[in-house]
Formats: structure tokens, C-alpha cells, sequence
């Protein structure tokens, strides 16, 4: 039988010590500097699940939805009456059969971020960016025009809707009825089937030198059809329906190195600006315009400015019919706003 | 000898008396049967200004006062010394039933999504219905934060009123983004 002496206890001391430290490195501990400066806090993904949205102006049920404050340059009131905004599912043959849709998905949702803006080519800078789903590479996507679209056919994230799902393309609508004083228009209607805003974004953030607002925005906005026609008050007589198939717009409002600029006057006046382009130093660029003659890293910030083409709006139509005459196609491709200042006026007397 | 034993008997009472009142450690096995219920519904309404704020001035005043505004204003200044974007008078009552908050986990339906996602959201059940009532504001541009400020001027864009029944369905899914 083993003894258990005074050393046999000190060895089981110094053991019991050897195990003691390890109880204490399971507590929490201190985060250095620059480990801090790896964590990455994640944005807020959102996604609206069987939704539906359906708001308008039925006097005699009590709903009513206005714009008003408008006045006409002769100085009468204008009413905007909206008779109808909705978000649906698609197949609402223009909004009479409302239906539940997905907006975002959840491995691509909608998102709200603090970006690190050496990520997005704003160095030095934290930026709020508001976000659509993004676009996805070709083999992935779905064709951002086609409402019967099945997967690996185009960029788009958000799916049409299919026989196991609800899609991720809603159908959206507005009913206007505009008066001037006392005279009151015929409805007007805007409807959109199957509408994608893939790859949307607004970005947001403070420039140091001005100590102003400043943004970025890009709105994509893709719909196998957009219709407007105006029909008589009660709706029973509606004009001809004028139609953009296949309609793409790609608008590009200030960009990375030229950021849109937002202010309000001291008129109380709203101005948006685009400032001009930078232009080279004297000499950066060689007389002959090619790279190698000129200073290297002027020339590429110019290629990039004048070439990319996330810098550009573009407008595409598949086809524009009035009634039944069809104008074919239309284009609008690579627009680059060089400068862009708007300015409100108040026209009231 | 006896109150040996009596003594003993009483100890033995008392001590395993409160032994039986204290807590229990529970297995892990015991522990994955424990399941937080439910979530919240929530039903009431929210009103801004009904009848107007607290401030009583020449611009402000209760919304009985035609030539006044009783609404709340927020204002945003875009640039330094620049003027501000303005909302102005808010106001009007929102009522809704069953708004409910719950954890939901996802990891079925989204057309193949919910598969893949697989994890907890944060779901808001939208109402069914919002119902408005005299819901108003107008969006402006003003020189200055406050309309009691000097050199104030104001120009108005336009504004909005809503007023009935608004469809709301569905339900809002927060979750954060990445891998967290």
C-alpha cells in the first residue's frame, strides 16, 4: 500500500497548481488594440415575408390619401389625390387582385450598414449605406426583365414568382388624380408588373471640407411592363394605355469621385450639386494621351472616371406602344453627369 | 440515550427539509427540453399633437388656432451655417391590433432560401390593417431651425395627409447580415 508522505503531498500540490491556472484562462479576457480593430460589426439584414401594401382615398369609407401644399404658377392650390398605391404579388392585373409578396431575400436581403468606406473607394470615411438586394454573378441570377425567368438566366437576385414560391418581384401601382383650383383632372395610372430594384443602393456619409451632407445613389429599377393611362373619374372610360416593355433603368446620381452634394440655402432653398471633375495638373497627362507618356496614376484616375460603368446611367425600352401602335425600341446608354447642380424656387407669389 | 436520538431526529428533519426546498441542478438532457414560449402582441395607438404641443407662441398653437400650427416639427441641417430641411406639422393618430414580436426559426420554405439560411430572425407580424387617423406632415426647406428664430423663411414642398384603413400584411424578418 502506497504511503502518502509530506513530498507525495507537495507533488500533488504543485499539480493542483498546474491545473488551478488553467481554470482561469477559460474567464474572459482583455481584447488588444488591433484585435478590436478586427472585429467587424454585421449590418441589419431585412426581408418582408407575404407582404402586402394597399393605401388610397375612398371618401365614402373614410380613406383619404393626399398631396397637397402644391401651388400652380398661377397661384392656385393643387391637389394630388392618390386613389390608389399598392404593393402586391405579382399577377394583380393592376392591382384589382392583391396578393401576398417577399420583398428581399433572406441570403440576399434588403440591408442598413455602417460601411468602412476604404472598402467602397470613400477612404477614410464610415458610411451609412442603405441597401436592395445585390446583384449576383450571371450563373447564379435571374434575368431581371423576365417575369417566367428560371435561375442562371441573368444578374438579378430577387426571383419572379413560380409554382413553390412567391417571388421576390412585386407588383406596384399608383392612381393619381391631380386638381388645379377647381378643376380636376382625369385619373392617371402607373403601374409596374414584376418590379426589381436589385442592386440599389444610398450611401451617405460628411465631407470634412465642406462640412456638408454628402451621397451616392444608385437606383435600379427593371419591369417587364410599365403602363400609364388616365381614365375618367369613375374609372368606367380609360384612354389608351401607353406601354414600355422590358424597361430598365439604371440611374447613377454622384458617384466616388464625384459625390452628390446636399444643401439647403439660407432662402430656404433646396440644392443638390454635382461638382465638376478635377482636372489634370499641368503636364499630367502627355499631348499624345497615351499612358505611357503620362503620369501614370493621373492617366488610370481618368480611364476609370471616363470608362467605368458603374459611374453611368443608362434607360432601356424593349419596346413603347400607344394603343396599338408600337414606336419599337428605345436607348439611353452610358450617361455620365458631369455636373449636375438643382436648385427649388419657390414660385408662390 | 432517547434525546440522543431525538435530537438526531430533529437535526435530520431539519436538514433535509431545506434540502429539498433548494435548487436543483438540471441535466443538459433536462435543460434542451426547456423552451421560452410565444412572444408580444401588442395593440394600441399613437398619437403626435393631437391637439397640439406644448409650445404656445406666434407660429405654434393648439389646433383649434386655423392661422397656427399645431404639429410637430424635426430639422435637419445638411451643411454647417446652411439651412435646414424641415418637417413640419406633424400630426394625426395611428391605431393598429396585433402587432406581434417573435423569434421565429427559419430553416424551411423561402423557395429553397429557408433551407440554406437556417437561423433565428427577429419577426415583427405586421398589423393587417393600420388605421390613420388625420395623419399629416409637410416636408420644407427653412433658414432657420426654429420659426421664432430671426430671418426665418420657409418654403413649404408638400404635404402629405392620410386619413382610413392602410392594408399592412405581412411580416418584417430583422436579422444581422454576414456570418457573424
Amino acid at each position: 500500500m502506497k504511503r502518502f508522505s509530506v513530498r507525495w503531498f507537495s507533488q500533488q500540490f504543485v499539480l493542483a497548481l498546474c491545473v488551478v491556472p488553467f481554470a482561469v484562462s477559460a474567464e474572459m479576457q482583455g481584447l488588444s488594440d488591433a484585435q478590436l480593430a478586427d472585429v467587424q460589426g454585421q449590418g441589419l439584414g431585412i426581408v418582408l415575408d407575404d407582404f402586402k401594401f394597399a393605401h388610397g382615398t375612398d371618401v365614402d369609407n373614410g380613406r383619404i390619401f393626399r398631396i397637397g401644399g402644391i401651388k400652380s404658377s398661377a397661384g392656385e392650390d393643387v391637389e394630388i389625390v392618390v386613389n390608389q398605391l399598392y404593393i402586391s404579388g405579382s399577377g394583380s392585373n393592376y392591382g384589382q387582385n392583391l396578393s401576398p409578396v417577399n420583398l428581399g431575400r433572406l441570403t440576399n436581403p434588403f440591408s442598413i450598414d455602417l460601411e468602412d468606406g476604404d472598402n467602397i473607394g470613400i477612404p477614410g470615411k464610415a458610411v451609412l449605406s442603405v441597401n436592395a438586394p445585390s446583384k449576383v454573378s450571371a450563373a447564379d441570377g435571374f434575368s431581371c426583365l423576365d417575369a417566367g425567368a428560371g435561375a442562371g438566366s441573368g444578374t438579378c437576385s430577387s426571383r419572379p414568382s413560380g409554382a413553390n414560391r412567391l417571388g421576390e418581384r412585386p407588383d406596384v401601382g399608383l392612381q393619381l388624380n391631380v386638381k388645379v383650383g377647381d378643376n380636376q383632372s382625369s385619373n392617371l395610372n402607373v403601374h409596374a408588373k414584376s418590379a426589381v430594384i436589385d442592386g440599389s443602393h444610398i450611401r451617405l456619409w460628411g465631407d470634412d471640407d465642406r462640412q456638408q451632407l454628402v451621397g451616392q445613389f444608385k437606383l435600379n429599377f427593371y419591369t417587364p411592363e410599365l403602363s400609364i393611362n388616365a381614365c375618367e373619374q369613375d374609372g368606367s372610360d380609360c384612354g389608351s394605355r401607353i406601354k414600355m416593355t422590358n424597361f430598365a433603368l439604371e440611374l447613377a446620381l454622384g458617384n466616388k469621385l464625384q459625390p452628390m452634394y446636399l444643401d439647403v440655402d439660407g432662402s430656404g432653398n433646396f440644392v443638390a450639386e454635382i461638382e465638376t471633375i478635377r482636372r489634370p495638373a499641368q503636364g499630367a497627362i502627355a499631348q499624345d494621351g497615351t499612358r505611357q507618356n503620362s503620369n501614370k496614376a493621373e492617366w488610370d484616375f481618368y480611364e476609370d472616371y471616363y470608362t467605368n460603368p458603374d459611374y453611368r446611367s443608362n434607360l432601356r425600352i424593349g419596346n413603347f406602344s400607344v394603343g396599338d401602335r408600337d414606336f419599337g425600341s428605345a436607348r439611353v446608354e452610358g450617361m455620365l453627369i458631369q455636373h449636375l447642380k438643382i436648385d427649388t424656387h419657390d414660385l408662390a407669389p | 440515550m432517547q434525546q440522543g436520538w431525538i435530537i438526531a431526529a430533529i437535526l435530520g428533519l431539519v436538514m433535509v427539509t431545506p434540502a429539498t426546498a433548494e435548487m436543483a441542478r438540471l441535466s443538459d438532457g433536462d435543460l434542451s427540453d426547456v423552451a421560452g414560449q410565444g412572444g408580444i402582441y401588442l395593440s394600441g395607438d399613437v398619437s403626435i399633437n393631437e391637439n397640439g404641443g406644448p409650445i404656445q407662441n406666434a407660429y405654434f398653437g393648439t389646433c383649434d388656432e386655423g392661422s397656427k400650427r399645431c404639429g410637430a416639427r424635426l430639422a435637419f441641417q445638411l451643411k454647417a451655417n446652411g439651412g435646414w430641411m424641415v418637417l413640419d406639422d406633424i400630426r394625426g393618430k395611428f391605431s393598429f391590433q396585433g402587432l406581434t414580436l417573435r423569434v421565429r426559426n427559419i430553416d424551411s420554405g423561402f423557395g429553397g432560401d429557408g433551407a440554406v439560411f437556417n437561423r433565428d430572425v427577429l419577426e415583427v407580424g405586421l398589423p393587417n390593417t393600420v388605421r390613420y387617423d388625420d395623419v399629416q406632415f409637410t416636408l420644407a426647406n427653412s433658414s432657420t431651425a426654429r420659426p421664432s428664430d430671426p430671418g426665418f423663411q420657409q418654403t413649404d414642398v408638400f404635404s402629405i395627409e392620410m386619413q382610413g384603413d392602410v392594408v399592412l400584411e405581412g411580416n418584417l424578418l430583422v436579422f444581422p447580415t454576414g456570418n457573424p
